[in-house]
């Protein structure tokens, strides 16, 4: 009879994070056993913190090993999965396999945390002699997959949000930000979300300062930052090397005179000033100064658009790159049958190592 | 002394940087004016083609620049305000961040305790960490390891059972390389100055087995002679005209060119009748009197020779300049009175392109009994061209003669510079200082670590360490979060160690 | 048959594949094209480590040439340079890996074979007697390496140009994200510089030393020597600006641009106004 590869799992798409917990509890060990119990000689288990899958061989056409499987998850787990769960076959599992390695199902598209995932989730199977031939293949092809998309499109370039553009901006003017100190001035939801991105940094300094001396205590306790009173605003901006301007003053805050001055104090290291107020924040002459980049809201969302579209086009780039890669690998199975097997060019992917 | 004002402008760094880019503007104008102490051919043709721009440019020395009144007062003035301005300013730090105030007594350190976050924030680095070892221990490990690392220990106090503080500094002598590089600047344009005051150059073009005497007299005698001599009534300097004799000039070329390998003369120089010095002297190899220097600088054809020859058909004529010769089996007499060493035609006349022997020409006078005919020009190296000359020096091309120029035996002239250069040792001094003073500058680079331990009950205590450094943020975070490591290893530490006092950044 | 010239030749055409792999690199980001440029470098040093061997053995064939080394024509001092420009590309790449910078810097290894083999001439000559001396190996090859330095600084103030203006326009490009952020390139221009304007100093000083024992003076305001004299100047005058006035990024490039340019005509443009230090003339 012939066989072929099938998955089952859920992801951050498909499952509550609550469902997700409870699988990403399990042991592989025991799910390898049981799996190995059912009668099937092929199968891996992928779990992280954001997907659950098993991938395992079963005859073509024949749903119960994958009901059996399903039925005794949802009874280790303690609730129901199935609803969550997506299924695939043939060689729609086969690009599935290759669309996660590539990081195109990923939450964050384009990650290569992935890769290793995968990789170790391969490795993890051959170490419980879950895999034969058609796995190793299989993976092998998958993490060449996985590398070929990631170094011949721009998948993982290119944020989509305002507070990461802002911190990919800032990487390309002061390079890493762990020596950076920030500045946040007033509150807003867009400023406390680019400020979290900018901690995700690890910088090493953000002050906040706000015209109510307690909203700027509260929110620097939030950030667990520093508050700074407004009438030191001018100190603090000589300190800081971005700022995020947030208030809702109707008058810029910031003014060319007074940026001018903090530049002069810098000494000529950049001031990356984001002003994501409405109405502006910063004198828009503020701009022309050397060393100072002011990048308002407009300018922000017009990168990320630039991004969203040049995203679009290295997707289903990447797309084409996985579609064909399974077409050849469904051409490489069929002629397992034949008896006259088909070879891969160019797929110089290690052997992974025999784990102990 | 100064006006305020006035002041203020010298100590600027700005009008110093001023100073330089006005001189490197006028150097750049004298490489392109021609000069006359570099190049004094081109300087007298470019005066003659430009009379009035020579008058003008003649007025502010421009055809001396680099020795004129005032490009000397640019960098006079230069030197003086380098040392006023490193007198005036505290050296730069290299980096732009500040320090935090030093704790300089134990009032201060009590202050420093209340104000511990204000104080630490400004240090550009920053570590925190919970000891298990006791104030006092934690304190001496903290010293020893630091001092270990290279650091230089100082501002110490200790309160017991409450806090202990000191700072620990590394490579400080970089605050000093400033210093010594500009001494060292200074010190070369002093040694500039010497050699342009009781220095002097010369240079002496000597005829090969003739003298010379020289423009500049010296005082031959070496310093221990002189000082001796003093106290025989002898004066301190005793000048006295010297002759340089060249007896022997060799020139060598390279094999089949006409690139000189080696030009030497046999010189010998002389006060009167008394042999001050003899050496072969060539290129690199001076000869040095008593710190006065004779260097083999150039050599020339001068268009002396001591004879040309002739090749008649077979026949050779030997020709000694300016003396006629019968030419045998002929009425003719022929006399050389002229060489050219580098034949060529300017204006129509016989012209020389330069004083080395590329192309050989010789004039030629042919006479019978009192009739002489017009002079004849033969070139060495292209036996079928020949010229005559008519009495307004004209040449003209004339058909090739049954006769060739064989060989010429050239009188040449050694040219030896005589330089005395007294501010020489000095510039080298000076060039030593400033590069011990740029290693020291840039390439050590400053470190200062704060830190301030407080007691957190018996056997434990709080590190908290503040750091700056001069090196590149870079590349000093990396150092000092291995230094950081280390010494809290040193210290015992079990908890996680923070880099900042924001506990967002943690480091396990 | 020339085995300096062949293997400069081969050298050039590894520069200039290497300078297409690093503009690719610029505009692709496939690290494959970073592994291939620096692949490229690699054999295009080897051969011009070769050509320069040949070149010494050639030139050492004339006994009076021993054991100097071949710099003293343009043919000579060009290959040095370019040599030296590649191997300090090597150094600042294998301590910062910024594999994007060899966009900047390989066209200088490339123009600098290439108009060696194409305009300079490399037939052996004996050395003037001014020359015959050990400071040939020392004078020369210091200033050179720093005007090698000089150069990939220059690289590098070119990349900062182009990042600072991608960020001032506010619409950055991709390439913004592939160069190096503007404090890391202004870091590294100021520190090549820094390494570089030491070197340059005491190679003018040693440049005065030999001058002393060979002619006498120490300083005799030759063009070359002046000139030498104003790229220190320009290239101190952009150290104390950063000292002491703070000047970073933009204007700090642009000192240091006007101080390459000053190098560039101490190198070559000189060579048409110096009597002393011409290669064509040969000097003495």
């Amino acid at each position: 009879m012939e066989r072929s590869l099938a998955v089952l799992g859920l992801n951050h798409k498909s499952a509550p994070l609550e469902v997700r917990e409870r699988l990403a509890l399990l042991s592989a060990s025991e799910l390898a056993k049981r799996i190995k119990a059912e009668g099937t000689t092929e199968a891996a288990v992928l779990s992280t913190c954001n997907r659950f899958e098993v991938y395992f061989l079963t005859p073509e056409g024949d749903s119960r090993q994958d009901d059996r499987i399903t039925a005794w998850l949802e009874q280790v787990s303690g609730g129901p999965i199935s609803q969550h769960a997506y299924r695939y076959n043939g060689e729609a599992a086969v690009k599935h396999l290759f669309e996660v390695a590539s990081g195109l199902d990923s939450l964050v598209v384009g990650e290569t945390e992935i890769l290793g995932q995968v990789k170790e989730a391969y490795e993890a199977a051959h170490a419980a002699g879950m895999t034969g031939k058609y796995f190793n293949v299989l993976f092998q092809r998958a993490l060449y997959v996985g590398k070929k998309v990631r170094s011949e499109t721009g998948v993982a370039i290119g944020q989509t949000s305002v507070a990461s553009v802002s911190v990919q901006l800032a990487q390309t003017i002061f390079g890493g930000l762990q020596g950076a100190t920030a500045l946040v001035v007033g509150a807003g939801s867009m400023a406390e979300t680019t400020a979290r991105h900018l901690i995700s940094q690890k910088i090493m300094r953000l002050t906040v300062v706000n015209r109510t001396w307690g909203k700027a205590r509260a929110l620097a306790a939030q950030f667990l930052a520093e508050a700074a009173p407004w009438e030191e605003l001018p100190s603090a901006l000589e300190r800081a090397d971005i700022v995020i301007a947030s208030t809702s003053s109707d008058r810029p805050v910031l003014t060319t005179d007074m940026i001018r001055q903090a530049a002069k104090a810098r000494q000529g290291r950049s001031l990356f000033i984001l002003d994501i107020a409405m109405p502006r924040n910063v004198e828009e002459s503020a701009h022309g100064i050397d060393h100072v980049y002011v990048y308002r809201l407009e300018d922000l969302e017009s990168v990320v658009a630039d991004n969203m579209k040049k995203r679009g086009v290295e997707l289903s780039r990447a797309r084409e790159i996985v579609t064909d890669k399974s077409r050849e690998f469904s051409l490489w199975e069929k002629s397992l049958g034949s008896g006259q097997e088909a070879s891969f060019k160019h797929s110089n992917v290690p052997t992974p190592t025999k784990a102990a | 002394m100064f006006k305020p004002q006035m002041t203020r402008i010298l100590r600027s760094i700005r009008f110093n940087i001023f100073l330089g880019s006005l001189i490197a503007f006028f150097a750049a104008v004298g490489t392109i004016l021609p000069q006359l102490g570099q190049e004094p051919q081109k300087a007298n043709a470019f005066m003659q083609a430009h009379p009035l721009w020579t008058k003008f440019f003649s007025f502010f020395g421009m055809f001396d620049l680099y020795h004129s009144w005032w490009f000397m007062g640019i960098l006079a003035l230069m030197a003086v305000d380098v040392v006023l301005c490193k007198l005036w300013n505290k050296p730069p730090d290299v980096g732009i961040v500040s320090l935090p105030p030093e704790l300089t007594n134990e009032e201060d350190l009590e202050k420093h305790l209340d104000k511990k976050e204000a104080a630490l924030k400004l240090k550009p680095f920053q570590a925190f960490f919970g000891s298990k070892m006791g104030l006092e221990d934690a304190w001496l490990a903290a010293r020893g390891h630091l001092k270990r690392e290279g650091y230089h220990v100082k501002e110490e106090f200790f309160l017991p059972g409450q806090a202990g503080a000191f700072t620990a500094t590394k490579h400080r002598i970089q605050r000093w390389g400033s210093y010594f590089a500009h001494i060292g600047l200074v010190v070369i344009l002093i040694g500039a100055l010497i050699r342009s005051v009781f220095g002097f150059v010369e240079m002496v073009p000597v005829l090969e087995g003739g003298s010379r005497r020289m423009q500049h007299m010296f005082d031959p005698r070496s310093f221990a002679q002189r000082v001796e001599q003093l106290f025989w009534g002898h004066p301190w300097n005793m000048k006295e005209p010297i002759d340089v004799y060249v007896d022997k000039f060799t020139i060598e070329y390279y094999h089949g060119t006409m690139e000189p390998k080696l030009f030497a003369s046999n010189a010998r120089v002389m006060a009167g009748d008394q042999l001050l010095g003899q050496k072969i002297i060539r290129v690199n190899h001076p000869l040095d009197i008593n710190g006065v220097r004779f260097y083999q600088a150039s050599w020339g054809a001068g268009g002396m020779f001591r004879s040309v020859t002739l090749k008649l058909g077979k026949e050779t004529l030997k020709l000694p300049q300016r003396t006629p010769v019968k030419i045998p089996g002929t009425p003719f007499t022929v006399e050389a009175d002229m060489m050219l060493p580098n034949f060529t035609i300017t204006d129509g006349q016989a012209d020389t392109a330069s004083l080395d022997l590329k192309n050989p020409a010789v004039r030629l006078m042919f006479s019978v009994g009192p009739h002489q005919t017009s002079p004849l020009w033969l070139l060495q190296n292209y036996p079928d061209l020949c010229f005559t000359e008519d009495a307004n020096g004209q040449l003209t091309h004339a058909p090739s003669p049954p006769f060739q120029l064989a060989a010429v035996d050239p009188i040449l002239f050694s040219g030896i510079q005589v330089a005395y250069d007294p501010g020489f040792p000095i510039v080298v001094l000076g060039a030593i200082m400033w590069l011990l003073g740029m290693i020291a500058l840039f390439y050590m680079h400053r470190r200062r670590i704060w830190v301030l331990l407080e007691s957190s009950g018996a056997g434990s205590c709080r590190v908290n360490l503040g750091a700056w450094s001069s090196r590149g943020v870079r590349e000093y975070e990396a150092e000092f979060r291995s230094l950081a490591k280390s010494l809290r290893t040193e210290l015992k530490s079990e908890d996680n160690f923070r880099l900042t006092e924001n506990p967002i950044v943690e480091v396990s | 048959m020339n085995y300096e010239v062949l293997f400069l030749k081969g050298a050039w055409a590894f520069y200039s594949l290497a300078t297409a792999a690093a503009f690719v690199y610029l505009y692709n980001k496939d690290e494959k094209w970073s592994r291939w440029m620096f692949r490229l470098v690699a054999a295009g040093l080897a051969l011009h480590l070769a050509s320069f061997g040949f070149g010494m053995h050639y030139f050492w064939k004339i006994p009076d040439n021993r054991y100097y080394f071949p710099i003293n024509s343009f043919f000579g001092a060009l290959s040095f340079l370019s040599l030296a420009t590649v191997a300090v590309f090597f150094v600042i790449e294998s301590r910062h890996q910024l594999g994007i910078l060899g966009a900047f810097v390989l066209p200088w290894a490339a123009i600098g074979t290439g108009s060696a083999l194409i305009f300079a001439n490399p037939a052996v000559e004996g050395l003037v007697p001014a020359l015959q001396n050990y400071w040939i190996n020392i004078h020369p090859v210091i200033l050179m390496t720093s005007y090698a330095a000089f150069g990939n600084a220059f690289g590098v103030g070119v990349a900062l140009l182009i990042q600072e203006h991608q960020i001032k326009s506010r619409k950055p490009s991709e390439l913004c994200y592939r160069l190096p952020s503007i404090e890391e390139l202004d870091n590294l221009n100021y520190r090549i510089i820094v390494w570089a304007f030491p070197v340059l100093t005491v190679g003018i000083i040693m440049g005065g030393i030999w001058a002393y024992s060979a002619w006498g003076r120490f300083w005799g305001w030759d063009p070359k020597e002046t000139w030498a004299l104003i790229t220190a100047l320009v290239y101190a005058g952009y150290l104390h600006m950063r000292f002491v006035k703070g000047l970073r990024g933009k204007k700090a490039v642009y000192v240091s641009m006007v101080g390459f340019a000053c190098v560039l005509f101490t190198f070559l443009g000189v060579n048409f106004l110096s009597p002393l230090h011409g290669y064509l003339s040969g000097g003495g």
